[in-house]
């Protein structure tokens, strides 16, 4: 039972940091109905940025975060920008010119800080506190808490201001929305700067829990996306719960066959998603032509 | 008239071209000439294990750099070339067809047992000798008389590790964690099999990939078992981070393993805290051992600015094998010479003393360490 609850607690963890991911690619989808496949790589960026910050700038650790948030918002901003004269006209194209974008991130990641990778330390102590003969880490509950905060206040955002609702309008029908005053250019933009700061945040998280190399963006990229598809590709609370799960199916298969971990946990999400195809959440955002 | 003229420029120039083809091939591999001596060092210099492609550079650049210094291989400088095999079994297969065009004398590697596995076959069949870092015994079993390493197996480690944790300090109660990438499935299965031998059996023998970064699954069961010390399988990085995270699970056992444990990434990995009273076995753990280890870490650092560890300090000793090697076999470097030459001497080394065996096998022994205030120290 108490193994149970162990397995529980470390597949929520990590579940929080693929939640995060997921939510990355989920509002670039729900807004301009792209696959950001850059998005893995801006997830190792942000990774890098922070402990650049962190260990080499010596700046505390919710500084460097922010910083690194700040500066992949921009990098967001900016790919939104190459990538502008395609929207509306040929998404293929876009999800190549994204496909591009990662590659170029991760030689960019090569050049900076070369092809190793570093071990990053907690930035709090990494106490372990036994709850009931669970053992939860500090770090774990900053990692969940973080996100938690993150999830919520994105929430809000897209359901609950103007703005949010306007990006939500760009999405469903481009040209209504353009007459209805709303800057659909702009609303793209906001969300490929949305997206990319979460992937900073995820990144940052991610970091002390594992191993920031610039390959980490394809094993997290990769979990992150299928969390996506699994909560209902588009979908915000979908992305958060896809997030969970796919946290908590990797735990429970990584428990007795070890080895075979990736293999189980994918083969799961196959099956999952030939019973319901759409995901868990299915799709909200509606036409995207 | 004319129609000779042209026949006679033709066959000169035939004559010419066949004449440069016939000096190029003198030049390569096994050629009794006095064109350079070419190694190809194909090594890790991307990726998790990137360090250990760098480490075998700077040593295996040292030797052959103080070889060059006095005058080569009976006046034959040998050159180095570098080839990054990323850590991946196929790219190390293509770079050992490379080194075949480049008609290089032997092949240095790999670091990674699992890519000098995959380069065996095409290297043996060129019949270029190859000295790999690796220790996996899978790699001795290929039956290749080609192959050597330049330290021992996870057989002669793990033997020395175990008898030192059960016969010594009368540990009993041990976990073990190892990957399955050759490196680690031959650690895994040598320090079973001493523990077989010592009637142990381990609380818990599990098994994560190489890739692997989250073990907290394994690490909850391993935590079960509450045992006096964790048996750690796998590279630098990944043993590091598994120390890691079993100390923020709460676990208390004394971490122990291979060489990589000896390592500054396993100590900057896991951290200095979580590192200290690590008991590793490695054949170097001291650069102030003796008159020798000293005088390749004050080179060393003069050539690199940095401390040496086991892995320069082996390369450097299996470079300087053959290096001794090619002065024995020369005027002719063919692959089989150079091999008997290999086998046919003894030497004294930074690791201990190298005499190879049919197998490939030199170095015979191995020592006992652990982490003291964040620096390794013999016991």
């Amino acid at each position: 039972m108490i193994g149970l609850a162990q397995t529980i607690v470390g597949g929520l963890s990590m579940g929080a940091v693929y939640a995060l991911v997921a939510m990355g690619f989920a509002i670039v989808y729900r807004t301009i109905g792209l696959v950001n496949f850059a998005h893995a790589d801006v997830v190792m960026i942000g990774a890098y940025v922070t402990v650049t910050f962190y260990l080499t700038a010596r700046l505390p650790f919710g500084v460097s975060l922010a910083l690194a948030v700040g500066l992949t918002a921009v990098m967001g901003l900016a790919m939104e920008r190459v990538l502008r004269p395609l929207e509306g006209r040929d998404l293929d194209l876009m999800l190549i010119g994204t496909i591009g974008f990662g590659i170029v991130l991760e030689s960019v990641a090569i050049l900076v800080w070369g092809s190793f990778g570093t071990a990053v330390p907690t930035p709090i102590p990494n106490v372990p506190l036994h709850v009931g003969g669970v053992i939860v880490t500090t770090y774990q509950l900053l990692v969940v808490a973080v996100s938690a905060v993150v999830m919520v206040v994105l929430f809000l955002f897209l359901d609950r201001t103007r703005l949010g609702t306007a990006m939500q309008a760009a999405a469903m029908d481009r040209v209504a929305a353009t007459a209805m005053g709303v800057d659909v250019g702009a609303a793209n933009a906001l969300a490929f700067a949305i997206g990319s700061a979460i992937a900073a945040v995820a990144g940052a998280l991610v970091g002390p829990l594992l191993y920031v190399s610039p390959g980490m963006g394809a094993s997290i990229g990769i979990k992150g996306f299928a969390a996506a598809i699994l909560g209902g590709f588009g979908s915000i609370p979908g992305a958060i719960v896809g997030g969970l799960i796919f946290g908590l199916i990797e735990a429970f298969s990584s428990g007795p066959l070890s080895a075979y971990a990736d293999l189980i946990t994918f083969v799961v999400f196959a099956l999952a998603m030939m019973v319901r195809q759409t995901g868990i959440f299915g799709e909200r955002t509606g036409d995207r032509a | 008239m004319r129609r000779f003229e042209w026949t006679a420029a033709l066959a000169a120039a035939a004559m010419v071209l066949l004449a440069g083809c016939g000096g190029q091939l003198a030049g390569g591999g096994g050629g009794t000439s006095s064109a350079p001596i070419v190694v190809d060092l194909i090594g890790t210099f991307s990726g998790q294990n990137a360090d250990l492609g760098s480490w075998a550079w700077n040593g295996v650049k040292l030797a052959i750099d103080g070889a060059n210094a006095k005058g080569g291989v009976n006046g034959r400088k040998i050159t180095l070339q570098k080839y990054d095999d990323q850590g991946q079994p196929t790219v190390g297969t293509d770079l050992a067809q490379r080194a075949i065009s480049d008609r290089a004398t032997m092949v240095y590697g790999s670091d990674l047992s699992t890519v000098s596995l995959a380069m065996i076959p095409t290297l043996t069949s060129a019949k270029i000798p190859q000295i790999t870092s690796g220790q996996a015994p899978a790699i001795l079993a290929q039956g290749s008389s080609f192959i050597f390493l330049d330290s021992t197996t996870s057989a002669v480690f793990d033997q020395t590790l175990a008898d030192y944790l059960v016969q010594k300090q009368h540990i009993t109660s041990i976990a073990m964690v190892s990957n399955n990438d050759a490196y680690g499935k031959g650690e895994h299965d040598s320090f079973l099999a001493e523990l077989t031998k010592l009637a142990v059996t381990p609380t818990v023998d599990k098994v994560v990939t190489p890739d692997q970064k989250d073990f907290t699954s394994v690490l909850t069961e391993v935590r079960a078992t509450n045992p006096k010390a964790l048996f750690i399988g796998a590279e630098e990085v990944e043993t590091g981070l598994i120390a890691k995270q079993a100390r923020s699970l709460g676990i208390t056992a004394t971490f122990t393993g291979g060489a990589p444990m000896g390592t500054p990434t396993y100590l900057q990995t896991a951290g200095a805290d979580v590192a200290e009273g690590t008991i590793m076995t490695s054949p170097y753990l001291d650069n102030d051992a003796n008159a020798k280890t000293r005088a390749f870490a004050a080179a060393y650092r003069k050539a690199y600015g940095q401390d040496p560890e086991l892995h320069g300090a082996k390369a450097y000793d299996g470079m300087n094998v053959f290096i001794a090697a090619m002065r024995k076999a020369q005027p002719d470097l063919g692959g089989q010479r150079l091999v008997d030459a290999v086998r046919a001497i003894e030497y004294d080394g930074l690791l201990g003393h190298f005499k190879y065996d049919e197998r490939g096998l030199g170095l015979h022994a191995t020592q006992i360490g652990t982490i003291k205030a964040g620096k390794v120290t013999p016991i």
